[in-house]
Order: C-alpha cells, then structure tokens, then sequence
C-alpha cells in the first residue's frame, strides 16, 4: 500500500474523523430544525439531509457552505466500516459494541435505501371511477405522448428537474428534440396579451404554438407550505431533423395536454403531477363517512374498492378503512384522505422495502448495549466479591 | 484493488445512484383511458385550462397514515385573468392575489380567499364587505336583492357591487361568492372608485372563467 492510499485508510479509520462528522450531523440537524420554520419538512429534507452539499446563494451564484446528509452519513457510514476492519478486533469481550455498531450501520444504510427505494404516493379516486396510477405529491413531469395507438398510448416522460437544464433531451421513442427554453419552478397563468410577447410585469411569453398563444406564465416565488404545491410552467420547444414544431408553454396549471401531429403520427404533449402506473386498477364503488347518530362528529371512513388485474388473476373488492389498509403487490393503500363532497376518496399509497431495517437497527444496538453493560456489571461485580468479603470478616 | 479502495467505492456507489435518481428519461406503454377525452390546442380555449396557483396538494400530503382528514379546501376552481393583471405571490389565506394599477398610479387588488362551509351566508358576508368600506349594513332581504347571480360553467356566482369609503378617499369593491364542494370561494375586488368601477367590465369577463378543475388526462 502506497503512502497516499495508507494516510487516506488511516483518516477512515481514525476515531477523530468519527468525532467530527458526529459534530457535523447535530449541526446539520440543528440548522435544518431552524430552517423547517421557512422551508417545511420537504423542503429541508431535500435540502439538508438527501443532498450531497448544501448551497446558498450570495446574489446569482450558488455558493457550498456545509456537507449535506448523503455526504456526513456515506462518510460515517465509511468510517464505521472502515473501524470495524482495520482496528476492532473480534472478540467476545468486545462483542456488545460490536452489536451496537453493526446497529449503527443498519441504520445509516437504512435511511439509505429509504431514500432510494420508499415511495409515497396518493390514489385520488371519485366513486366508479377506475385508475391503475398513483399520483406524486410532489414531482412533475414532462410527458410526450404517441396517442396513435388506438388500444394503446406510448408515454415517454422527463422529469421536472431536467427542464430547469437548457441542454436538449432525446429520447429513442422520440422522432424529435425537446428543448427547454425557460423553466418557472412556481408560476401563474395569465392571459396573453394578443398583440404583443411582453406584458405589463414584464413577462415574456416564448411560445409560438398551442395554448402558450393565448396564455403566458409568470413566475412566483416557489411555496413551501405544505398544504400547497408550485405550479411549475415551462416553455419547450419541439425540435425535428428538418424543422422546429414550435415552442410550446406546458405547465401543471393548464388542465388539459395539447396535441399535435407529426411524421404522420398524433402526439400530446402536458406536463403533470408524476405518476406511477400499476399493473392492475382499482376503482371506488362506495365511499363512506360514518358519523355518530345527531352528530357531526367522524366514526369511520371507508372506501369499498375493486381490485382487478388485466389476467383476471385477481378480481376482488376490498374494504380500506381506518387501521385497516389494502396491502398488495409490496404496496400498502391507506385511507388518508377525502373530498368535501364525500364521495372522492384519497388513498395514501406507500413502498418502503426496507421499513424493518430502522427497528432492527435499534433492536441490535439495544442488544449490543445490553451485552456490553452486563460484561462490565459482571466483571465490576467478580473484582468487588473479594473487598465485601475482607469487610465483613470483623463482623 | 486495496481493500480501503474497496471501502470507498462501496460507501461511495450507494451514494452515486441517489444522486442520479429522478433524473432518468423513461418510457412505457399504458392503455389508453377512456374518461379522458383529449383536447386539441386549436380548440381549447384557454379558460378552459388554466388552475389555480400553488394548489393545495391534495390535503393529505402531510396527513397520518391512517388518518382520515378532510382536504384543507377540497379542489381548487380555476381561472384565467386578464392580461393586464399584475400576478402577486401569494400569502397563508390567500388563493391567489392579483394588483391592478390605473391612471395616476391608483391601485387596486383582487384577492381569492376560500373557506370551509358558507362563513354565515350570503347576507353576513354583503354586510362584511360593506363594512371594510364604512357603509352600513342591509337588511336580510335588501342584502339578498343586492346581489346579481350568475350561472357559469356549472358554478353558481353571487356578484355585488358596492362604493364607499376608505380612508376617507371614494373605494369601491366589485366582488363575487361562489360556492362549491361545501366551502365558499370569495373574489374580492377592492380599491380606487373610479378605477375598480372602469375594471367592472373585465371582472366580470374573468368570472365568467371561473371553473371546477376537470383531470388530467
């Protein structure tokens, strides 16, 4: 091993390195309670914990200031390991922090795969209406739809974040470009004036084709109140081999996708809350919100749904209610929520593979810390039996 | 490769990948659905498809697991001003604000408030507004005369008028309540006499844009 590799095993190693980004996570987590009061949980949870580095922004520019969560929990995540290999030994004396810092492992590794694999969904449903999609809480996204098909409709979808970049973005499926010309994270829609691209506040419309001809966005300052969501606009244009198809003004607030046609194909294109499609649909027969009798105080809220497979392998209806939830193919469908008028009902549909890992991380360090407090008990009590002895002979 | 080497690119690959996620272009097939008639963008008009902004997230995005709530407003109407409206961020209670300047620098401001249930009727609420401009308050069935009712696109809209005093200068509100799905919306218009009064004729256009949300397809 070379003298650089072996300085840079050594700062894995080293309890100091442990210290310090210990220190570093309750700063984080402190600076990140404070900032909940301006940003909300989602917020800060992208920004300080599901961030490599945490930015802030001195006039235009972007300026790192502090290690994100990825960064400090991959690092002590290392460190640990790292600890475990070259410097503890394996020994049964030892064997309770052993335990409680496998524990530690699992819990960072956990909060990992948590963030890479935990959905968290919602299924909006009217009484007979049938989905097979959840909706995002929060993403967008850019869709390009073949509706060609007449059984069938090819979907090609970008994520919100790559239009904030101007770079073009192909897709296989896709006879043309998109390119983002301007992207407004939180917007309103305004009608354009007819005679002009500027408006008053002075907004510029860039679209040349579509709604975006009748309709601008102006862009707002981004929400985080958790009880709102941004209507992100964007403006995109559509570009061919051998021509421009025009640049379009998509956004969540325009309700319906606008169509197109080219290379002798039909095309729709919208941006829209993420969805997540399911090889199966369901559909509400009845909602139900139980009141106690001369009250308008809740008893129980229900959702009696239809669960069929296209295979008509399953084909079954099911009561989701409180503390009773659907749970199906890895999902779980909680009743969350419902509409005013009582008959749309909103389920909560969340995939967390790896929601034991947190409880058995716990259950291990508790384990480890036990072992290691009954080793100390029982050798502080071996060296003590010999003094009480010497104490009582007088008596 | 050295074991550290080993180390780093198994703490670090993890990482990598989250970093990178979300960011993928993907496609996939799905059957067409059948309650989502597509629109043409040269027929549509655009008062057809706009929503509101900053719409509430459904109301559940913060609630339990398990715990039915009802939604903070339910869906959201939806609306398309007029151009020369000045689009404001908006604030805790509002639904949308927008600013109007007219001649001489005189302002005035649209605001979207919505509520839970019927906040105590047509008549508290005539009465309420007249109050903000220092005139006295109707009678039950004069307050009730007083307001101009409109159907469109399936929503039943109460429109009241009414001039009086601010701050001692002359203040008019142009306004409008409009029930649905258990809360009321309200649309107050409020500034300037002479300049609210000149924008009656716009306001009335963008009620007439006022709609129910309708899916995505």
């Amino acid at each position: 091993m070379n003298a650089t590799l072996r300085s840079l095993r050594d700062l894995f190693v080293s309890p100091q390195l442990s210290v310090v980004l210990l220190v570093l996570g309750m700063l984080l987590i402190f600076a990140a309670t404070l900032d909940q009061v301006n940003l909300g949980i989602w917020a800060v949870q992208e920004k300080y914990f599901r961030s490599f580095v945490i930015y802030t922004r001195l006039g235009s520019v972007a300026v790192p200031v502090f290690p994100g969560g990825y960064t400090i929990g991959g690092l002590l995540l290392i460190n640990l390991v790292a600890a475990h290999v070259y410097r503890f030994s394996f020994t049964a004396r030892k064997a309770g922090i052993q335990l409680t810092h496998a524990g530690l492992i699992l819990l960072l590794v956990g909060e990992l795969l948590t963030g890479l694999w935990q959905e968290d969904y919602n299924l909006r449903l009217t009484e007979g209406e049938t989905r097979n999609y959840a909706e995002s809480y929060r993403d967008n996204e850019l869709v390009v739809v073949d509706t060609t098909d007449a059984q069938f409709d090819d979907v090609v979808t970008i994520p919100e974040r790559r239009l904030a970049g101007q770079a073009p973005l192909q897709h296989p499926k896709l006879p043309f470009r998109v390119v983002p010309k301007a992207y407004y994270p939180n917007s309103v829609l305004q009608a354009r004036p007819a005679d002009a691209t500027h408006r008053p506040g002075g907004q510029v419309s860039l679209a040349t084709t579509g709604l975006g001809e009748r309709v601008l966005a102006a862009p707002q300052p981004i929400t985080y109140r958790q009880d709102e969501r941004n209507l992100p606009s964007a403006y995109v244009e559509l570009v061919a081999a051998d021509r421009s198809l025009g640049t379009y003004l998509v956004s969540t607030g325009l309700v319906m996708p606008q169509v197109f046609e080219y290379g002798g194909r039909q095309w729709k294109i919208a941006l829209r809350v993420k969805r997540a499609y399911k090889p199966y649909a369901l559909t509400l027969l009845k909602f139900t919100f139980d009141r106690y009798a001369g009250t308008e105080i809740p008893k129980n809220f229900s959702s009696r749904i239809r669960l069929k497979t296209p295979d008509g392998r399953d084909d079954r209806e099911v009561l989701i209610y409180m503390n009773n939830p659907l749970r199906y193919a890895g999902l779980t469908f909680y009743q969350s929520g419902f509409e005013r008028d009582e008959r749309t009902t909103i389920l909560q549909v969340v995939r967390n593979p790896s929601w034991l890992l947190p409880y058995i991380a716990c259950a291990l360090m508790t384990l480890g810390l036990i072992v290691q407090f009954c080793f100390h008990l029982v050798g502080f009590v071996g060296k003590r039996r010999p003094v009480a002895a010497i104490k009582t002979t007088p008596a | 490769m050295k074991p550290c080497t080993h180390l780093c690119a198994l703490g670090l690959f993890p990482l990598l990948i989250a970093g990178c996620r979300d960011r993928e272009i993907t496609s996939y097939r799905v059957p067409k659905e059948r309650d989502a008639p597509p629109a043409a963008a040269s027929t549509a008009h655009a008062d057809a498809t706009a929503a509101t902004p900053a719409a509430p997230s459904g109301g559940s995005g913060g609630a339990m697991a398990d715990t039915a709530v009802a939604t903070a407003g339910g869906a959201n109407l939806t609306w398309v001003a007029p151009a020369h409206w000045q689009a404001k961020p908006g604030s805790a209670m509002r639904k949308g604000t927008y600013a109007v300047t007219g001649d001489g620098g005189a302002a005035a401001e649209l605001a979207i408030t919505a509520f839970p249930g019927d906040v105590g009727g047509d008549v508290a609420n005539v009465n309420r507004w007249r109050g903000q401009i220092q005139l006295p308050p109707l009678p039950d069935a004069e307050a009730t005369r007083s307001i101009t009712r409109f159907d469109y696109n399936s929503l039943k809209i109460g429109f009241v008028e009414m001039a009086g005093t601010s701050g001692g200068q002359p203040t008019r509100i142009t306004g409008a309540i409009v029930p649905y799905q258990g809360a009321t919306w309200f649309f107050k218009f409020l500034g300037p006499d002479a300049l609210v009064a000149k924008e009656k004729a716009a306001f009335l256009e963008f009620l007439k844009t006022i709609k129910p949300p309708t899916s995505t397809p």
